[in-house]
C-alpha cells in the first residue's frame, strides 16, 4: 500500500516536473504578437488586409533572422469585422488567453477608442498602424506609463497639411470642406475647422454625404455657388473618387485635397486614372519611395495580387519591426519593460524611414507632418507633388 | 439652374435603379404577399458574377479590375445574361428555403427567412470575392454627356432606359399573356387559380426567380457606377424598397414612379441640406401612406366588414 502510494506520488511528480520543465521550455520558443484588425467587414477593411501582409513580411524577416532573442516570432491574428464588441472580445482574447507581448491594430478608430482601456490596464502595448483618430494616442498620456502608440498617419496631422497647403494655393481664400457623415468625416470636419480657424479662415462651406452614396453634385453645386476654389474632403478612397466624378459631370474643378485614403487603389480604379489626377493628398510612403519600399512591394503584391494599399503594409511592417527592437532592448515580454523599451528605443530600420528614437514618454506617435508628403496620382501611380505652393510651405504654416 | 438640372438629372438615374428594384418587390409581393428583405444582397452576386466572368474571359483572376478595352458591349450584355440567369437560379433556392416553409401560414416568419438568406448569401460572397471593391468600366464609356450644362454619364441613361423597358415590358406580359394573367390570378385568389388548373407553386417560384434576377440585372447595370462590392446591396435596397411603397406595392408602375420620385426628391432636397434628405423621404413615405395608404398607384383597399 505504501509503497504505491508512492510509486503514484513518484509518478505523478516525475509528470508534473517533466511539464514544469516542458511548459517554459515551449513558451520561451515563441513570442506572440497580436493582429486585431477589420479585415473583412467595413469599406476600410482593405487597409486592414494590407496592414496584415505587412505584419506577415516583417515576422517572416525576423524568424529567418533567427527569430527575436534567439525565440520564433508567431503573429496571432484576429478579424474584428469593424464591430467594436467583436474588436474588445478579440483584444480580452488575445491578451489573457494567447498571452501576446504586443498588438498591433486596429483598421477602424472607433475600435481602437472601443478598448483602449483593455490593453491599457493591463499593460500590453499596441501600436496602431491603420487607425488615425487623434485621441488614440493621447487618452492615456497622461498615466504614468501609456501603452497605446501609433505608426501611422494621424489625422490631426495631415490634415494640418492640407489645410497648410489649401490656405496657400487659394486665391479667394474660400476654402470649403466636404466630408462623409462617418465618424471619420464628421472628426475631420471638426480637426479641419479649428485648424482653418488658427489660419483666420472661416470655411465658406461644409458639406455632407451618404459613405455610400455615388452622387454629390448637389452638395458640391452649393460649394460652387459659394465660390469654393480649394475643397478638402473627409472621406476613404472610393467616396473621393465619387466627389472626384461629380465634379466632372458639373465640369467644375476647384483644387481638392484629401487625406491618405487617395492612396489607395480604389480611386484611381473608380474614377480612373485621368480625374484621379485631380486631387492632392498626403501620404507617408508610396511604393517607389525608396528601395525598400519597392522590394517589399513587389515581394507583396507577388503574394497577393489584389493588395489595394501598400502604405499601410509598410506601416503594418515597421509597426512589428519596433516591437521586435523593443523586445530585443527588455529582453522579454515583460509589458511595462516592453513599454519603456519602445519609448526609448534607438535606431531602427523600416520600411517608411529609418526610426531614430521614434517615441518618448511624451511622444507617441512614430510618424508626424514633417515625415508626410503631398503626393498625386500620375499615369496611375503615386508620386511625389512638388509644385511652388508645396515648395513655399514653411513649418510656420503647418497650425494644428 | 444648371444646378437644378443638375440635380434633376442627377435625381432621375439615381432614382431609375430604385425603380428597377423595386419592380422586384412588386412581384413576388402581387404573387404571395411576401418579398424578398434580402433582395439588396441579390445585387451582389449580380454585379460580382458578371465582372468576375468578363475578367475571366479576359484571363485574369475572378477578382481584379476590368480595364476599359475588355468592357465591350457584346461582352457586357453577355455577362449581363449570366448574371440575369445566375441570380435568377437563386431565386429559386431563395423560395425553397425561406419562402415556401412560410407562406400562407400566417406571422412573419418568412421577414427573417429572408433577411438570413440575404446575410448568408452576402456573407458567401464575401467569402468568394473578398472586400475589396471592383471598379467596372461602362460599355459605354466614362465620358460626361452635357444637357443644358448638366451632366449625365452614358451608363445613367442606360440605367433609365432599361429600367423604363423593363417596366413596360412586365406591363405587357403581367396584361396580354397566358402567364401574366396565370400570375394575376394566383395573386387574386390562389386557391380559385389552382381549380382552374393553374399550377400555383410553379406560378410562385417563376415569380421568386423574376424577382430575383431584377435584382441581378440591377446589380451589374449599377456596378459601373457603384463598383462590384459585397457592400453595394443594403442601402439601394431600402431605398428601393421605400419606392415600391410610395408608389404602390401592388403596382409595377408604381414602383416605377416611385423610384423617380424618392430620386429626384433626394437630389433636390440635397440641394438645400444634405442632412435632410432621408429625413424628407421618409416623411414623404409616411404622408404618402397617411392619405393613400396603399401607396400612390396602389390599389385601394376595401375591406367590407
Amino acid at each position: 500500500m505504501d509503497n504505491r502510494i508512492t510509486r503514484r506520488t513518484l509518478s505523478a511528480l516525475l509528470v508534473s516536473a517533466g511539464m514544469a520543465l516542458s511548459l517554459p521550455a515551449y513558451a520561451q520558443n515563441e513570442i506572440k504578437i497580436g493582429y486585431n484588425a477589420d479585415q473583412s467587414a467595413s469599406g476600410a477593411a482593405e487597409l486592414g488586409l494590407s496592414g496584415l501582409y505587412g505584419f506577415q513580411a516583417a515576422i517572416e524577416d525576423l524568424n529567418a533572422q533567427g527569430g527575436v532573442l534567439g525565440r520564433k516570432l508567431v503573429g496571432v491574428v484576429r478579424d474584428d469585422a469593424g464591430a467594436p464588441p467583436k474588436s474588445i472580445q478579440n483584444m480580452n482574447e488575445l491578451i489573457d488567453n494567447e498571452k501576446v507581448a504586443a498588438v498591433v491594430g486596429p483598421t477602424n478608430s472607433g475600435n481602437a477608442l472601443a478598448w483602449l482601456h483593455i490593453p491599457q490596464q493591463k499593460k500590453v502595448p499596441v501600436i496602431s498602424h491603420v487607425a488615425t483618430a487623434t485621441d488614440i494616442t493621447a487618452r492615456y498620456a497622461k498615466e504614468p506609463q501609456n501603452y497605446i502608440f501609433r505608426v501611422s498617419m494621424v489625422d490631426r496631422e495631415q490634415l494640418a497639411l492640407l489645410a497648410a497647403y489649401a490656405v496657400k494655393a487659394s486665391k479667394s481664400k474660400n476654402v470649403a470642406i466636404i466630408a462623409d457623415t462617418t465618424g471619420y468625416g464628421q472628426a475631420a470636419t471638426k480637426d479641419l475647422q479649428e485648424i482653418l480657424t488658427l489660419h483666420g479662415i472661416k470655411p465658406v462651406g461644409i458639406e455632407k454625404f451618404g459613405p455610400k452614396d455615388t452622387d454629390m453634385t448637389s452638395q458640391l453645386a452649393k460649394l460652387k455657388a459659394a465660390g469654393a476654389d480649394m475643397i478638402i474632403t473627409g472621406s476613404l478612397a472610393d467616396a473621393t473618387a465619387q466627389v472626384l466624378k461629380s465634379m466632372e459631370k458639373m465640369d467644375y474643378y476647384p483644387g481638392l485635397l484629401s487625406t491618405w485614403g487617395s492612396i489607395n487603389t480604389p480611386l484611381v480604379n473608380i474614377a480612373g486614372p485621368k480625374l484621379a489626377e485631380k486631387t492632392v493628398f498626403a501620404a507617408s510612403t508610396t511604393e517607389d519611395a525608396s528601395d525598400r519600399a519597392a522590394a517589399l512591394h513587389k515581394r507583396l503584391v507577388a503574394k497577393h495580387p489584389n493588395m489595394p494599399a501598400f502604405v499601410s503594409a509598410a506601416q503594418g511592417y515597421d509597426a512589428v519591426m519596433l516591437i521586435a527592437a523593443a523586445i530585443k532592448q527588455a529582453d522579454g515580454t515583460d509589458g511595462p519593460k516592453l513599454q519603456a523599451a519602445l519609448e526609448n528605443l534607438g535606431k531602427v530600420q523600416g520600411i517608411i524611414k529609418a526610426y531614430d528614437k521614434p517615441f518618448s514618454k511624451e511622444q507617441h506617435e512614430a510618424l508626424g507632418v514633417a515625415d508626410f508628403h503631398l503626393a498625386q496620382w500620375k499615369d496611375g501611380r503615386v508620386v511625389k507633388l512638388d509644385d511652388p505652393v508645396v515648395k513655399g510651405l514653411t513649418a510656420a504654416d503647418l497650425k494644428r | 439652374m444648371t444646378a437644378f438640372l443638375q440635380a434633376l438629372a442627377s435625381g432621375l438615374a439615381l432614382g431609375a435603379i430604385y425603380g428597377l428594384i423595386a419592380l422586384g418587390f412588386n412581384i413576388t409581393y402581387a404573387t404571395t404577399k411576401t418579398f424578398n428583405f434580402g433582395q439588396g444582397a441579390f445585387l451582389v452576386p449580380g454585379s460580382l458574377v458578371g465582372v468576375s466572368l468578363l475578367l475571366l474571359a479576359a484571363g485574369k483572376p475572378h477578382f481584379g479590375n476590368l480595364t476599359q478595352a475588355e468592357m465591350t458591349m457584346t461582352a457586357y450584355v453577355l455577362a449581363t445574361v449570366a448574371s440575369v440567369v445566375v441570380v435568377g437560379a437563386i431565386g429559386i433556392a431563395l423560395y425553397y428555403c425561406a419562402i415556401k416553409p412560410f407562406v400562407g401560414a400566417g406571422g412573419l416568419n418568412w421577414v427573417l427567412s429572408t433577411i438570413g438568406f440575404g446575410i448568408i448569401m452576402q456573407n458567401s460572397a464575401l467569402a468568394i470575392w473578398g472586400p475589396a471593391s471592383i471598379a467596372v468600366p461602362s460599355p459605354l464609356g466614362s465620358e460626361v454627356w452635357r444637357i443644358a450644362g448638366a451632366g449625365i454619364r452614358p451608363q445613367e441613361v442606360l440605367i433609365a432606359v432599361v429600367a423604363v423597358a423593363v417596366m413596360v415590358g412586365l406591363d405587357i406580359v403581367l396584361r396580354k399573356t397566358r402567364f401574366g394573367k396565370a400570375l394575376r390570378a394566383v395573386a387574386f385568389n390562389p386557391q380559385a387559380a389552382a381549380i382552374v388548373g393553374i399550377n400555383v407553386e410553379m406560378i410562385v417560384i417563376a415569380a421568386f426567380v423574376i424577382s430575383s434576377a431584377l435584382a441581378g440585372l440591377a446589380g451589374i447595370l449599377i456596378a459601373p457606377i457603384t463598383t462590384a462590392s459585397v457592400f453595394i446591396g443594403l442601402g439601394v435596397a431600402l431605398k428601393a424598397f421605400s419606392a415600391a411603397i410610395v408608389g404602390g406595392l401592388t403596382s409595377p408602375r408604381g414602383c416605377m414612379l416611385g423610384g423617380f420620385l424618392l430620386g429626384v426628391v433626394e437630389a433636390l432636397v440635397g440641394l438645400w441640406r444634405a442632412e435632410m434628405r432621408e429625413i424628407t423621404i421618409f416623411l414623404l413615405i409616411i404622408i404618402v401612406l397617411v392619405v393613400r395608404p396603399g401607396g400612390l398607384m396602389g390599389a385601394r383597399s376595401v375591406e367590407k366588414i
